[in-house]
C-alpha cells in the first residue's frame, strides 16, 4: 500500500489530509481532563475482544498514568515508526516480552475460599510487574507532585508502519474508514508489525499463533448489532464521563475536525514516530504549583516540556487556545470550542452515519 | 662437446629430413597424449564424483526410512550445501546462524524421502510467548517441474511447492509465487518427522521429509519427473529470532532422475564417447605403425 500522500487530498471535496486509497478516516478524540482512571473502557474492550486463550495479557485499550513506564513497560523507547517525513524507511523496533506487558498472575484464591487459610489475598509469587504497576505514581514532589491518566488504543494511523512491517501484508488499512486491521487468514505470526508499531498496539496471541490489535469496534460502528444500530467503540460508549468523541476526520462539521484541524486543540501522541495517528488528545491542564505554605502561583505543574515531549510543540498554542476561550466564557462571553469540549449530546459526540449514504 | 655443429634444436624440428627413430617417437608421443586426453575425459567426472549442484539420489524399490535415525540412512550419500543469509526486505535480514545443511535423498518406487541435517545449539520448539521463535526448515521445488522459478519463493507465472517443518507448527505445504504470497495448503501431503540429537554446539536437528512420488493434486510437485528436478533449502535458528525472509538459503541445487539405478545418461554418453575414443585412438596409432614400417 502506498502511504505517501501528503499534500494531494485523498478526497476532493475536503482539505482533510486522509491516507491514499481511503475514503474516510475514522478519528477519536479523547479528553485528558476527564479521564478518572476507573478502566470502565479497558475492561469493556476486553470483554468484548480480548477474553479468548492466548490474548489474557492484551489490553487492546489501556489506560497508563503519565509520567510512567506505561503498558507495555517502557514501550515509547521500544522502537518503530518511520525515520523520516518520506514514509520510506521504517525505524526498527523491539518485541516487548511477557514480562513487560506483565503476565496474567496466579491469586491464593484457592486457600483462602476453601482451604481456611488466614492470610491476605495476594498474587502466588512472580508479581513484579503488571500493567498500572505504576499506576498514580507520577512525578514531582510533594506539595507539587503530578500525574494524569492517558487512555491508549490503536491509532489507525495514516502512515501505519504496522501495515508496513508485514511481509505478507497481511495488515491493512481498510479503504471505507481506514481502520487497520490484521488478515487473520494471511498472518504467519512472524510479528514484525508488533515491533515496528511505535505505540506498540498490536499483539502476538501465543495461542493462535498470529497477531491482533484494536478493530476500532467496527461490527458496531457498521450496525452489527443485535438491532442493527450503529454504535461507537465500547471504550467510548461504555465511558463514565464520556470524554471520547468518535467519528471521521474528514467529516468537516464534526467535532473531530473542528477541535484538530480549526481550533487545532487536540493533538496526536508522539507525533515524531511519524506515523500520523488518527486519535488525538485534548492536553491535560493541573492546577499551578503550590508553595510550601499552600499558596498557588503561577508555574505549570505538569512540566510543559512533559507535555511537548508527549504530544509535540503543538502543546503550547492548544493550552492558550483552550485557556484563552475559558476565560472568555468566564466573563461571560461565547465559544463554541468551550461548548465542543463539555457537549453532552450523543448526537454530536459520535459521528458514525454521515456518510452513510455514499 | 663435438664441434660438428650445433645439437639443439633437434634436426627433426627444423625440418628437413627425418629418422625411422623420429617416426617411432611421432608415435609414442602421440598415444600418450591421447591416452592422456582420455584419461582426463573419462575420469574427472569419476573423480570429483558429480557436478557441484548435483545432490545424488539413491534409487532402491522400497525402504523405511521416515524416520531421521533409520538405519539404511547410513548408506546413503550426503551432499554437504552451503547456506547464506537470503537477501529480503525484513529487518536483520543477514543475521543468520546455520551455514550448512546435509542433505541426503532416497526414491523409492513410491516415495521421495528427503533426510536434512543441520547444527543448532538450541531446541526451539515454542512460540509460545511474545519473543520466542522456533526452528524450522524447508524444502523448496518447482511446483511446475518443466521451469526454474526464481529461487526467493517463486514468482507468479512459476510457483514454488514448500515443505515445511516448523517446531511450533508441525508440518505444512505451502504454494508460494513470490515472497509474501505464502499459502498453506489445507492438508500437508507430506509427512515429516524431527528428532533434536546431542547437546551443545555439536547438537544438530535431523528432519526427514517424505511425499508420494504421484502429485496428490495440482500445484504439487510431479515427483515421477524424469528429468533433473530443482530442489533448494532453507533454514531458520528461532532463537536468532529468524522467520520469514530472515533464514539461510541455498541456491537452486538438482536431484538427477534422469537416470535409473545405474547412473544417470550423461555418464553412460561419457563412457561411450570414451570407448570410441580409445577404439579410434588404437586404430589410428596402428593404423600409423602399419603405414610407417611398410614405407621403409
Ligand atoms: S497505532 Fe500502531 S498498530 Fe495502530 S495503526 Fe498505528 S502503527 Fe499500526
Ligand atoms: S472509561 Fe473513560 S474515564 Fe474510565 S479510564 Fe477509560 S477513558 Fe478514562
Amino acid at each position: 500500500m502506498s502511504t505517501d500522500q501528503q499534500d494531494d487530498q485523498g478526497d476532493e471535496d475536503t482539505l482533510v489530509n486522509v491516507a491514499d486509497g481511503v475514503d474516510h478516516q475514522v478519528a477519536m478524540v479523547m479528553d485528558l481532563n476527564k479521564c478518572i482512571g476507573c478502566q470502565t473502557c479497558t475492561i469493556a474492550c476486553k470483554n468484548l475482544w480480548t477474553e479468548d486463550g492466548g490474548s489474557e495479557y492484551m489490553y487492546w485499550n489501556n489506560v497508563e498514568t503519565k509520567p510512567g513506564e506505561g503498558y507495555p513497560r517502557g514501550w515509547e523507547d521500544s522502537g518503530g515508526g518511520w525515520e523520516s517525513e518520506e514514509h520510506s524507511d521504517r525505524s526498527p523496533g523491539e518485541i516487548p516480552d511477557e514480562e513487560d506487558y506483565g503476565r496474567a498472575w496466579e491469586f491464593n484464591h484457592e486457600e483462602i475460599m476453601y482451604e481456611g487459610s488466614d492470610e491476605p489475598l495476594r498474587p502466588r509469587d512472580g508479581a513484579e510487574w503488571g500493567p498500572n504497576w505504576d499506576e498514580d505514581q507520577g512525578a514531582g514532589e510533594y506539595p507539587n507532585s503530578y500525574y494524569f491518566y492517558l487512555p491508549r488504543i490503536c491509532n489507525h494511523c495514516t502512515h501505519p508502519s504496522c501495515v508496513e512491517a508485514c511481509p505478507r501484508s497481511a495488515l491493512y488499512k481498510r479503504q471505507e474508514d481506514g481502520i487497520v486491521l490484521v488478515d487473520q487468514d494471511r498472518c504467519r505470526g512472524y510479528r514484525y508489525c508488533v515491533e515496528g508499531c511505535p505505540y506498540k498496539k498490536v499483539y502476538y496471541n501465543t495461542v493462535s499463533k498470529k497477531s491482533e490489535k484494536c478493530i476500532f469496534c467496527y461490527p458496531r460502528i457498521e450496525g452489527e448489532g443485535p438491532d442493527g444500530e450503529t454504535f461507537a467503540p465500547a471504550c467510548a460508549e461504555e465511558c463514565p464521563p464520556q470524554l471520547r468523541l468518535v467519528g471521521f476526520l474528514d467529516d468537516e462539521e464534526g467535532p473531530i475536525h473542528k477541535l484538530v484541524n480549526e481550533y487545532e486543540v487536540a493533538l496526536p501522541l508522539h507525533p515524531e514516530f511519524r506515523t500520523q495517528p488518527n486519535v488525538y488528545y485534548i492536553p491535560p491542564f493541573a492546577p499551578g504549583q503550590h508553595t510550601e505554605d499552600g499558596e498557588t502561583v503561577d508555574i505549570d505543574r505538569i512540566p510543559r516540556q512533559y507535555l511537548r515531549n508527549l504530544f509535540g510543540d503543538g502543546v503550547d498554542e492548544a493550552l492558550d487556545t483552550i485557556d484563552a476561550h475559558r476565560q472568555r466564557v468566564r466573563q461571560g462571553g461565547e465559544s463554541e470550542l468551550m461548548e465542543l469540549l463539555q457537549d453532552k449530546n450523543p448526537a454530536k459526540q459520535y459521528r458514525l452515519e454521515v456518510f452513510d449514504d455514499e | 662437446m663435438p664441434a660438428s655443429g650445433p645439437s639443439w634444436p633437434p634436426r627433426s624440428v627444423l625440418g628437413g629430413w627425418s629418422t625411422m627413430a623420429d617416426h617411432r617417437r611421432t608415435i609414442a608421443l602421440t598415444t600418450v597424449l591421447a591416452a592422456l586426453v582420455l584419461v582426463s575425459t573419462v575420469a574427472a567426472p569419476m573423480a570429483s564424483a558429480r557436478p557441484a549442484h548435483e545432490i545424488p539420489v539413491r534409487d532402491v524399490s522400497d525402504a523405511n526410512l521416515a524416520e531421521p535415525t533409520a538405519d539404511g540412512w547410513e548408506e546413503v550419500p550426503a551432499s554437504d550445501v552451503p547456506l547464506s543469509s537470503a537477501p529480503s526486505s525484513v529487518p536483520n535480514a543477514d543475521d543468520t546462524t546455520v551455514e550448512t545443511v546435509d542433505v541426503q535423498a532416497v526414491r523409492t518406487d513410491q516415495r521421495l524421502y528427503v533426510r536434512l541435517e543441520w547444527q543448532d545449539a538450541t531446541r526451539d520448539m515454542n512460540a509460545n510467548s511474545t519473543r520466542e521463535f522456533a526452528d524450522a526448515v524447508a524444502v523448496q521445488f518447482p511446483a511446475n517441474t518443466s521451469s526454474r522459478p526464481p529461487i526467493a519463493m517463486g514468482g507468479p507465472d512459476n510457483r514454488v511447492n514448500v515443505w515445511y517443518w516448523s517446531g511450533a507448527t508441525g508440518t505444512q505445504e505451502l504454494l508460494a509465487g513470490g515472497a509474501g504470497s505464502t499459502t498453506p495448503f489445507q492438508n500437508p501431503a507430506v509427512e515429516a518427522n524431527a528428532t533434536h540429537q546431542g547437546t551443545g554446539g555439536n547438537a544438530t536437528w535431523t528432519v526427514v521429509y517424505s511425499r508420494s512420488l504421484e502429485a496428490p493434486s495440482e500445484n504439487r510437485t510431479d515427483l515421477r519427473t524424469d528429468g533433473d528436478l530443482d530442489v533448494s533449502f532453507a533454514v531458520w535458528n528461532g532463537s536468532n529470532g529468524e522467520r520469514s525472509g530472515q533464514k539461510a538459503v541455498s541456491e537452486w541445487h538438482y536431484y538427477p532422475f534422469g537416470g535409473g539405478p545405474e547412473g544417470p545418461p550423461y555418464e553412460t554418453l561419457l563412457w561411450t564417447v570414451a570407448g570410441i575414443a580409445i577404439v579410434a585412438v588404437i586404430g589410428v596409432t596402428s593404423f600409423g605403425i602399419y603405414r610407417t614400417r611398410g614405407a621403409e
